[in-house]
């Protein structure tokens, strides 16, 4: 069931807080994908060259189910670096 | 429930090392790796759209479901599942499977919680790529186990009420049983927020005895699938058999058996429909 919302939901990740070039690293903090109930993120890594695809360094998080977000915010409010904004 | 589907000759037959191969070390990325040029990403969105949604759902479920040779090593190619109840899953184990048999951490809970939870158990030719990937290889868990070892995983998985399912990687090389729950499970996901046929309910469906059940209600939260809700009126559950996929984990926590899992084609109004 895909669930009827006004409009389009957007969120953002400010990949210069939390990812690979960022202060935080996300496979530490998992707090916006432990929150969301739905849940919208994903935790994937990133491919680099030079980079051990077995073993790889470099990971990020991404919001991918966005039409499942219920809009409550709580990701929002986690994000210990005020990395994402969610709006609609 | 054909041993051919184990088997490492079908494995080579398949290409299943290549494909494994390539998909196990991008895994992880399923979700933003396009599929045919599509990521799942706002997918969501994409189907709502009617006619672009049938489009695209008929695409990737025939992506999922391509069993020809010119299968190209990317994404979910040739890779879907099926719900088991426990006693398939074990029996599958302990007569079926191809050795070696290890346990590793889900792909789908690290990839949606962030948590590293030993869940999936792999077969054959998969557990020797699996071997390759340190992030999925647990800490203090023989690897490889025996086929009882297994079975007492798998059953005390099920005891805390994950839904056992089968996995083909690619069909019709079956590689994997692993222990899920919804909405953490890629598979389940799919087919239950997006109706995408990466997996399907069980060959069985469940029944109530209407004099059996005394409305304990034990069985509503044991449902992964929200098939089962508790009716004060009549003080008894009520069954959804749509939503039913057939795991037999409400039957499990049943104290007074009143729940039973019957063959899926049995039973007119879902017969054929997985
Ligand atoms: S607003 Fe709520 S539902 Fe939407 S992504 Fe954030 S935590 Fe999830
Ligand atoms: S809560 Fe913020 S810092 Fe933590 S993983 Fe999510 S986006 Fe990154
Ligand atoms: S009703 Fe029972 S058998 Fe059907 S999906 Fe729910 S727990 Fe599984």
């Amino acid at each position: 069931m895909i669930a009827v919302r006004k409009g389009k939901t957007k969120i953002t990740i400010d990949y210069s807080k939390c990812g690979p070039h960022g202060d935080t690293d996300p496979r530490e903090c998992t707090k916006c994908l432990r929150q969301c109930d739905r849940p919208v993120f994903h935790l994937h890594h990133v491919i680099v060259n030079g980079d051990n695809p077995w073993d790889p360094s470099y990971w990020q998080v991404t919001p991918i189910y966005t039409s499942q977000c219920t809009r409550c915010m709580r990701c929002v409010e986690v994000c210990p670096v005020n990395a994402i904004t969610v709006s609609w | 429930m054909n041993a051919r589907n184990y088997q490492k000759e079908l494995a080579e037959e398949t290409n299943a090392v290549d494909h494994l191969n390539e998909i196990l070390k991008v895994f992880d990325r399923s979700g933003v790796t396009p599929v045919y040029g599509m990521k799942f990403a706002g997918v969501g969105y994409k189907l709502q759209t009617p006619i672009i949604g049938r489009v695209v759902k008929r695409i990737i479920n025939g992506v999922l479901h391509n069993e020809g040779p010119k299968r190209k090593h990317i994404g979910v190619d040739g890779h879907f599942g099926q719900v088991l109840p426990i006693e398939d899953a074990s029996y599958i184990i302990e007569n079926l499977a191809a050795e070696p048999l290890t346990l590793n951490y889900c792909v789908c809970r690290y990839m949606c919680r962030g948590e590293k939870d030993a869940r999936c158990i792999i077969f054959g030719v998969m557990s020797e790529i699996a071997d390759k990937i340190p992030r999925y290889i647990p800490e203090n868990v023989k690897r490889p186990m025996d086929r009882e070892e297994t079975t007492r995983y798998l059953e005390s998985f099920s005891e805390e009420g994950l839904v056992s399912t089968i996995w083909f990687h690619p069909v019709p090389y079956i590689t994997a049983i692993c222990s899920c729950e919804n909405p953490d499970c890629m598979g389940i996901r799919m087919r239950q927020d997006y109706d995408i046929g990466l997996l399907y309910k069980a060959e069985y469906v469940v029944q109530l005895n209407p004099d059996l059940c005394e409305g304990l209600g034990d069985c509503v939260s044991a449902c992964q699938f929200g098939a089962l809700s508790f009716s004060p009126t009549k003080n008894m559950v009520n069954v959804d058999l749509d939503k039913c996929y057939g795991c037999g984990n409400c039957r499990n926590v049943c104290q007074h058996n009143a729940l039973t899992l019957v063959p899926r084609n049995d039973i007119k109004q879902v017969a054929g429909r997985y």
